[in-house]
C-alpha cells in the first residue's frame, strides 16, 4: 500500500514537472540584440590563473596552511562563478546557433552547427566541473583542477567570431 | 455511468483517427514514423477489443483479457519506441555529441527498467486470472519506464537549453499526460483493489482522451520553429568581427 501511494505521488509530481517543462520548451526565439545584452564577460586568462596547478602549488608553498585553505576556497568559488557565466553564455549561444542554422548559406549553417555542438559541450562540461570545484571548496587541500574548460571556452569564443563574420551576432564575442 | 464509459472508450479513438489523418496530411509520418504506426495500431487495437467485448460472455472473459494483455504488450513497446524516436529526433540528431549523450540516456533507461523490475514484483495481485496480473505488471512497468524517460528528456533539454518545435512538444506532452496517469492508475489498482477499478479505468480513459486532444491541437497549430529578430548584417559588423577575430586569435 505504501509503495502504491508513493508511486501515485511520484506520478503526479512527474506530471507537474512535464507540464512545467513543456510550457518552458514551447518554441523559444528572441531578439538577437537583446540576447547579446544578456551575455556576461568572462576573462579566460583570469579563469586559467584560478585553476592553474602551478599557481596553486606556489600558494601552498608560500602561505601558512590556514591562509592557503581560505584563499583556495575563495579561488574555487570565483572559478565556479566564472563557469556559471560561461555556461549562461553558452545557453545564449545555443539560441544564436539555432537562429543561424536557419540561414540559407551553407557556410553559416556549418559554422552554426559547430557553435551549437561546442556550446552544448561547454554546458555539459560545466555540469561535471562545478561539483568538483564545490568539492574543492569543502576540501581545499585537494587538487581538483578542471582542465580543458578554459580551452573549450576559448574554442567557443573563436567560433562565435567565425560565425559573426558570416552572420549578424553583433556584440556577442565582445562579451565573451 | 455506462454512457460515460462508452464515450471515453470510443471518442478518443475517433479523435485519434483525426490525429492520424492530420499527421498524414502534414507529413508527420516522415518526421515521426513510429508515432504514426502507434496511432494506426491503437485504432486497430480498439476495433479488435471492441469487437471481442461484444462477443465474449462472463464465462469467456479470459479471452478478452488475453487479447487485452497481448495487445497491451505491443502497445507498450510502441509507446517506448515513440519516446525513443522523440529523444533521437530532439536531442541526438541535432548534435554531433550524440555519442556523448546517448550513454546518459541508456543508463537512465537501464535504471528505470531495474526499478520497474524491482517494484512490480511487490505489486499486489489484482485478479484471480494470471493474465490479469500479467497485464497489471506490464501496465505498471511500461508506465514507469515511459514516465522516467519523458521526465529525463524534458529535464535534459531544459538543462542544456535545447528548444523544440511545437509538434514534437505536443507529442511528448500527450504521452507524458497519459503515461503519468497510467502509472498512478496501475499503482492505485494494486493498492486499493477492486473497489476502485471503475473509477481508475474512467480516469485512465479520460487521460488518454486529453492526450489525443493535445496531439490534435498541436497538429492543427502551425509547426513553429524559434523565430529570431535582430539587425541584418552590415559592413560595419564585418569590420567589427574582423577586429574581434584578430584580437581573439592573438590570445
Amino acid at each position: 500500500m505504501i509503495l502504491a501511494a508513493a508511486f501515485v505521488v511520484l506520478s503526479f509530481l512527474a506530471l507537474v514537472l512535464i507540464l512545467h517543462f513543456a510550457k518552458g520548451h514551447h518554441v523559444k526565439g528572441g531578439d538577437l540584440d537583446q540576447l547579446a545584452s544578456q551575455l556576461r564577460s568572462v576573462d579566460v586568462a583570469a579563469f586559467r590563473n584560478l585553476i592553474d596547478e602551478g599557481e596553486e602549488q606556489y600558494l601552498r608553498d608560500h602561505l601558512p596552511q590556514g591562509e592557503f585553505r581560505s584563499i583556495q576556497r575563495e579561488r574555487k568559488l570565483a572559478a565556479i562563478e566564472y563557469i556559471r557565466c560561461a555556461a549562461n553564455n553558452a545557453a545564449i549561444l545555443l539560441r544564436l546557433a539555432e537562429a543561424a542554422r536557419e540561414n540559407p548559406d551553407p557556410a553559416v549553417t556549418q559554422a552554426a552547427d559547430k557553435l551549437f555542438d561546442n556550446a552544448l559541450r561547454l554546458r555539459l562540461y560545466s555540469f561535471r566541473v562545478v561539483p568538483r570545484l564545490y568539492a574543492g571548496v569543502l576540501l581545499p587541500g585537494l587538487s581538483l583542477v578542471p582542465t580543458g574548460f578554459a580551452d573549450s571556452y576559448d574554442t567557443l569564443s573563436r567560433q562565435v567570431v567565425m560565425l559573426g563574420l558570416q552572420y549578424p551576432t553583433r556584440g556577442i564575442s565582445s562579451a565573451l | 455511468m455506462s454512457f460515460l464509459r462508452y464515450y471515453l472508450w470510443v471518442a478518443p479513438h475517433v479523435v485519434l483517427g483525426f490525429v492520424l489523418l492530420t499527421s498524414l496530411q502534414k507529413r508527420l509520418h516522415k518526421e515521426l514514423p513510429v508515432f504514426c504506426v502507434f496511432t494506426v495500431f491503437e485504432i486497430l487495437r480498439f476495433v479488435l477489443l471492441f469487437a471481442v467485448s461484444r462477443l465474449v460472455t462472463d464465462s469467456s472473459i479470459g479471452v478478452y483479457l488475453w487479447f487485452l494483455t497481448s495487445t497491451a504488450a505491443i502497445d507498450a513497446a510502441l509507446q517506448l519506441a515513440v519516446v525513443y524516436e522523440l529523444t533521437q529526433k530532439l536531442i541526438f540528431s541535432r548534435t554531433s555529441l550524440g555519442g556523448t549523450l546517448r550513454p546518459v540516456f541508456m543508463w537512465t533507461v537501464a535504471g528505470l527498467v531495474l526499478l520497474a523490475a524491482a517494484t512490480s514484483g511487490s505489486l499486489r495481485d489484482i485478479s484471480r486470472e494470471k493474465i490479469g496480473n500479467g497485464f497489471e505488471i506490464l501496465d505498471f512497468s511500461s508506465g514507469l519506464v515511459e514516465v522516467g524517460i519523458l521526465v529525463a528528456l524534458f529535464l535534459f533539454s531544459r538543462v542544456l537549453r535545447i528548444s523544440w518545435r511545437s509538434r514534437a512538444t505536443g507529442v511528448a506532452l500527450g504521452f507524458g499526460v497519459s503515461a503519468c496517469i497510467d502509472l498512478a492508475a496501475a499503482a492505485l489498482r494494486s493498492g486499493l483493489g477492486r473497489s476502485v477499478f471503475i473509477a481508475v479505468d474512467i480516469t485512465q480513459m479520460a487521460s488518454f482522451h486529453v492526450s489525443v486532444v493535445i496531439w490534435l491541437i498541436y497538429l492543427l497549430l502551425p509547426d513553429r520553429a524559434p523565430v529570431f529578430v535582430g539587425h541584418g548584417f552590415e559592413k560595419s559588423d564585418i569590420q567589427f568581427w574582423d577586429q574581434e577575430l584578430q584580437r581573439m586569435t592573438e590570445r
